[in-house]
């Protein structure tokens, strides 16, 4: 069974490596310069996907919390803990990719915009959500407690993203993306939202068997105190 | 070529923070193989 | 209506014990007043601030009192074990929640029935306005929805007091947002029509979270 885990491990690992290479040759080299943006609008190939990968994990998290709450066994919170962490990660680097873009682009580091808005306060739900597992003694409890702020929060997302869009279009200084994307352009994004869901998928399955690890260990440690 | 800097930078952090991870990864799969070994050792005494 | 009884035995308590001892609801109160205070020497109190910032600085002060009395809701419970002994009895675990809820509810609202019209008048504002009312009504109502569950699960871990506003103040912050939008045009003078947009907000908000929180409190106080 083991040796079937490896397998597709690796085979995850090389596709996501294949991808990446892909996906850098076709920002650099393949897709030609957007006719407004100049040269660094090419940072939306890489902070789209990781935008996306970011919801994508979350949403996860919220899944998989519902079914550890429902079902009560370890792997479950596993991969929604895993998937927080992940999600944090990769929220933080939409947070600094869109403000490296945007100064250079828009002369300005930050706007409270809906999306970038949004990210934000996602940000700060779920670093509560580790800043409680890692806060609260007992493993189970954390992982409860993990469990309903996974599924509280999630529930906000819409919510918070509606109010901004809300608050913000009494504003026009928002930014608009001028043009639509040519073919050459969807295709480089396609690739690189695939390449990083894979890289989001092989980190899942990489921290959750860790964190499976882990409280395998504990309940030997507990077994053999006994 | 202007503002190739931050389109570095912007790439430069991405895999940064992506290779941090996965190093951090790495190191506590090796910490946690060690645990194993030892409890294994010890379990089997 | 047994479970509405129940509801009532625990809000009850709760007052009781607030109003015997007083400690939360004064030192809330002045908080709450320092943080008007302050934000009114740091923006001064003339038209264009009362205009721009006077929402935004009423709504500082009721949330960030509010944070510090949702901390109590369940402080003194743990501090005295009296949790157990609640769940030993049989009650369906959302009634606790809601006579919780009912308690934050009730003094967040004291606490703003006290602020508001100080606010006003530090603003030069009119003192009568049952728009406010209605706005303070349903931005409580989602703080208490959201700071009872939170505050149940805050009083658990090893940071308690930070981690409660923590929690609390991201997931609240569409309230925050709509809350200050529909009070300009309150202050204002403006018609319902401005916003009604934001009441709804916070009136969805409101009945999602009291849902959702009612459905998950379980997991929270389970042992």
């Amino acid at each position: 069974m083991n040796g079937n885990h490896n397998l597709r491990n690796g085979i995850l690992w090389g596709l996501g490596f294949v991808l990446m290479i892909a996906a850098l040759y076709m920002v650099f080299a393949y897709v030609p310069t957007e006719k407004h943006g100049g040269i660094v609008q090419r940072i939306f190939y890489f902070h789209v996907p990781v935008a996306w990968v970011s919801f994508l994990a979350f949403f996860v998290t919220f899944i998989y919390s519902i079914l550890y709450l429902w079902k009560r066994e370890t792997k479950w919170d596993a991969v929604a803990c895993a998937s927080a962490e992940v999600g944090v990660i990769f929220t933080t680097l939409v947070l600094i990719t869109g403000p490296i873009w945007a100064k250079p682009a828009w002369g300005i580091w930050w706007t409270w915009d809906a999306r970038l808005t949004t990210s934000l306060v996602l940000w700060l739900i779920y670093v509560a959500y580790l800043l409680v597992r890692g806060l609260t003694g007992e493993p189970s409890r954390a992982a409860r407690y993990g469990a309903v702020i996974g599924i509280v929060g999630f529930i906000d997302v819409p919510i918070v993203f509606l109010t901004v869009n809300l608050w913000r279009t009494q504003h026009p200084t928002t930014i608009i993306f001028e043009g639509g994307l040519t073919s050459p352009m969807l295709a480089t994004l396609m690739v690189c939202i695939v390449a990083f869901t894979v890289l989001y998928i092989v980190l899942i399955i990489q921290s959750a068997g860790l964190k499976n690890l882990e409280a395998e260990i504990r309940r030997l440690r507990i077994m053999k105190a006994e | 070529m202007e503002n190739l800097g931050y389109l570095l930078a912007a790439y430069a952090v991405i895999w940064a923070v992506v290779f941090g991870y996965i190093l951090v990864l790495l190191r506590k799969q090796r910490k946690l193989k060690k645990q194993v070994d030892a409890l294994k050792e010890s379990m089997e005494k | 209506m047994k479970a509405f009884s129940k509801i009532f035995v625990i809000f009850w308590k709760d007052m009781l014990t607030e109003v015997r001892t007083r400690e939360i609801i004064i030192s809330v109160l002045v908080f709450a007043l320092l943080v008007l205070v302050i934000f009114s020497f740091a923006f001064g109190t003339g038209a264009e601030v009362t205009e721009l910032a006077a929402p935004g600085i009423l709504w500082v002060a009721l949330t960030f009192g509010g944070v510090i009395g949702l901390n109590r809701t369940f402080a003194v419970e743990k501090e005295n074990s009296r949790l157990e002994g609640l769940m030993l009895c049989p009650v369906d675990r959302a009634v606790i929640y809601w006579g919780k809820l009912a308690g934050s509810f009730t003094f967040m609202l004291a606490v703003a029935v006290v602020v508001t019209p100080i606010f006003l008048a530090l603003f030069n504002l009119p003192v009568f306005l049952p728009r406010l009312a209605l706005v303070i009504v349903l931005a409580l109502i989602g703080f208490a929805a959201v700071g009872t569950l939170f505050s149940a699960l805050a009083v658990n871990t090893r940071a308690r007091d930070i981690m409660l506003p923590i929690l609390f103040l991201p997931v609240v912050v569409p309230v925050i947002v709509s809350a200050v939008k529909a009070t300009a045009p309150v202050l204002a003078g403006s018609p319902w029509g401005e916003m009604s947009t934001w009441l709804q907000i916070m009136a969805a908000f409101d009945i999602i979270y009291l849902v959702a929180a009612t459905l998950v409190f379980e997991f929270v106080i389970e042992e």
